[in-house]
């Protein structure tokens, strides 16, 4: 182990990237969608973030754990009740260290998946921690769902699903387990956070409108104070 | 483990719990700590983000990943220019023209007649204008909106401001935004040594798209295209380096210096302009995307800025004095004749004021007005131009055009601001409207926007486009005296 084999990873990585970029450019420049949503994916360091983004959105898996540098993003579109919705969904290293980096982006995002590793009791226990996190950067209207990765890992379990349940109700999340590599719930995983999205958004918009038209009424009203009853025809 | 400690700001303590903590986990392939951040974990949102502790190599790619963020971003942006673009060409449709009269009861949207028992229109409960049966949208008896809002609304779910407005609660008087931590970075980074490595390749997709619509191939050469943007970064740096690189803010500055009375409305928080914005527009989307703004400046200020700077000159000896000047505004009414017409063979943007028609009284106790009318292609604060100023009337004629040198790219995210002026005595100025056109949007085949049209004035900064940054203190004044002459009349 020396400190020459650290350019090599990364240079794998950069490779890996560059890869992506490619990939990514036709969809990233289309523009024919209706929505576009911010999606981030945080939690503790190898829990299976990358992994989890990599099933879905290009459907592959690879074993081999490469560490996130600060941050990356896919995107990907997907039509969800009959919209073309677009996700950025951004990639954020684990590691402690690029933690700067990656609290700078928890800001606009609309959703978040907060990761752990159920044979990992360490990133359970994370777990608050992380929704504190998101509670101190991000903006209040942003959804969470929590998700048990590597539920594929059945021997190695060190947190039940139940344990997992119980902490997400008590944090008021929605729940998944998942596994990036047997391709479990990862694609439900991320439709359910686009549909709270949706709800969050028609809520929002519906308990806006009164507030914008009630501040937008008073100089038209000095202009035209026909009240509505007046018109009625009895 | 391998570890290699390579800064000098390394915190001893942390770095030996934290490899405690590491030892304690699985021997997980962990292959570098160069050094440790002292996480601010505090209840102070720190939004600072600084590349400074990581290796080269790392920087590269996250500076790598905040590039392609941008490019996405450019594209977004220009997605909800447009779409905000339709929403106020649908208003104007919707607007009054003074051409014609109209009886008391209209529908505001399509201006036909309405009757006082049958088809006598209702309420919508968005603008609480009266509208007719037939410019209605939306579901059942009482649940409709009237076409703008309802496009209101779809502009608002589509671009995402829906989320944004929770910024506003949650963090009001910020001034950083989300995204601009991302450009910040790349601002700081693009270095020149850094630019001459990986000059930062425009997306061809968006190339492509772009000059389909444009229609002249000849600039469409992937070479030229990404020397161009050499040179604009190029030229970015150099005015880093003269320390002009904010030259936005300068100016914003010593306008905000010599109207100090207005200078403390003059934050950037959003709210103070959100607010005031709701008050008395209709369904516009004030101040949307500021950060539109920010990245357009960033991305595309700066080849123009040269370019144009000559048809400002004389410009600038003029009206610099105005920043000293009394600042006035009234109500706005009336409309702008203009024609733009981009010439390819010359790579000249001609825009040409016809006339005006139906504009305030700059001196309303007087009934006087000395209007004319000043071009600037946002972002560019520097390219002014300006019309001859006519005496004693409300319906000038000008037949003036401007020409403005700009590559036909250099258009991508800019807006044409067309405001009208009254000049009044010494340096007074009072804003009589506005138009903001977006140029990115406006498609030059489109032989509709070759020939004149009249755009309805807008009060500062209500343009869906919002106005720029440095206008947000007037915008406010504006405001103010609009809704007291409201009352007065």
């Amino acid at each position: 182990m020396s400190k020459t084999r650290r350019p090599l990873v990364l240079q794998k990585f950069v490779k890996m990237a560059s890869a992506t970029a490619t990939y990514g450019q036709k969809e990233s420049s289309d523009q024919n969608f209706d929505y576009m949503f911010k999606i981030l994916i945080i939690g503790n360091s190898s829990v299976g973030k990358t992994s989890f983004l990599f099933r879905y959105a290009d459907d592959s898996f690879t074993p081999a754990f490469v560490s996130t540098v600060g941050i990356d993003f896919k995107v990907k579109t997907i039509y969800r009740n009959d919209k073309r919705i677009k996700l950025q969904i951004w990639d954020t290293a684990g590691q402690e260290r690029y933690r700067t980096i990656t609290t700078a982006y928890y800001r606009g995002a609309m959703g978040f998946i907060l990761m752990y590793d159920i044979t990992n009791e360490d990133s359970f226990n994370a777990v608050q921690d992380w929704s504190t996190q998101i509670k101190t950067y991000s903006w209040d209207n942003a959804q969470v769902l929590l998700v048990g990765n590597k539920c594929d890992m059945e021997d190695e379990r060190m947190v039940s699903a139940d344990r997992g349940r119980q902490l997400s109700e008590h944090l008021g999340f929605e729940f998944f387990e998942a596994s990036a590599k047997d391709n479990v719930n990862v694609k439900q995983t991320f439709e359910r956070l686009v549909d709270i999205i949706c709800e969050k958004m028609s809520e929002s918009l519906d308990a806006g409108d009164p507030a914008v038209t009630g501040a937008k009424q008073g100089p038209q009203l000095t202009e035209q104070p026909a009240p509505p009853h007046q018109d009625c025809a009895c | 483990m391998e570890t290699s400690v390579c800064c000098s700001a390394v915190c001893w303590t942390h770095l030996e719990t934290w490899l405690q903590q590491l030892e304690k986990q699985e021997k997980k392939r962990c292959y570098c700590v160069s050094m440790v951040v002292t996480a601010d974990q505090s209840s102070a949102v720190s939004l600072k983000m600084d590349l400074n502790f990581l290796q080269s190599l790392e920087k590269e790619i996250v500076l790598e990943v905040l590039r392609r963020d941008k490019q996405l971003r450019i594209i977004e942006d220009d997605r909800i220019r447009r779409m905000k673009y339709e929403l106020q060409e649908l208003r104007r449709r919707g607007a009054k023209s003074f051409a014609r009269q109209y009886g008391e009861r209209t529908c505001a949207r399509c201006q036909r007649p309405l009757g006082r028992f049958w088809n006598s229109g209702d309420v919508c409960r968005g603008c609480s204008h009266r509208i007719c049966g037939r410019c209605r949208m939306g579901v059942g008896t009482v649940d409709w909106k009237c076409t703008v809002c309802h496009a209101y609304r779809e502009v608002k779910i589509r671009s995402g401001q829906w989320f944004l407005e929770e910024k506003l609660k949650k963090f009001p008087v910020t001034t950083d935004k989300n995204e601009t931590v991302g450009e910040k970075l790349l601002q700081t980074y693009n270095v020149l040594s850094h630019i001459s490595v990986v000059p930062p390749t425009p997306p061809p997709h968006m190339d492509h798209h772009f000059m389909s619509r444009s229609g002249s191939l000849k600039n469409s050469k992937p070479f030229t295209k990404s020397v161009e943007d050499l040179m604009v970064s190029f030229t970015s740096h150099i005015k880093r380096i003269s320390s002009s690189q904010n030259d936005l803010l300068v100016v914003n500055d010593t306008r905000k210096g010599s109207r100090c009375q207005y200078s403390t409305q003059k934050s950037l928080s959003e709210t103070d302009i959100n607010k005031p914005a709701y008050l008395f527009k209709g369904p516009s989307l004030p101040n949307l995307f500021k950060k539109n703004k920010d990245s357009d400046q960033e991305s595309s200020s700066t080849g123009a800025e040269e370019e144009t700077s000559f048809c400002s000159s004389d410009y600038s000896g003029g009206t610099r004095g105005s920043n000293s000047s009394l600042f006035e505004s009234i109500s706005v009414t009336g409309e702008l004749e203009l024609a733009l017409v981009y010439n390819s063979n010359t790579s000249c943007l001609e825009i040409t004021v016809g006339a005006c028609r139906n504009l305030s009284y700059g001196n309303a106790k007087k009934r006087r007005c000395h209007p004319y009318v000043k071009l600037i292609v946002l972002p560019d604060e520097s390219s002014k131009m300006k019309t001859r100023v006519m005496k004693n009337t409300t319906d000038p004629v000008y037949n003036e055009t401007v020409k403005c040198q700009i590559e036909r790219h250099l258009l991508f995210g800019k807006r044409l601001q067309a405001s009208v002026w009254h000049k009044g005595t010494l340096r007074r100025k009072v804003f009589l409207g506005e138009v903001l056109i977006p140029l990115d949007g406006w498609r030059n085949e489109d032989k509709a926007s070759q020939d004149f049209n009249w755009y309805p004035l807008c009060p500062k900064g209500s343009s869906p486009d919002g106005g720029a940054v440095e206008q947000d203190g007037q915008e406010l004044m504006v405001r103010v005296k609009l809704s007291s002459s409201n009352h007065g009349v």
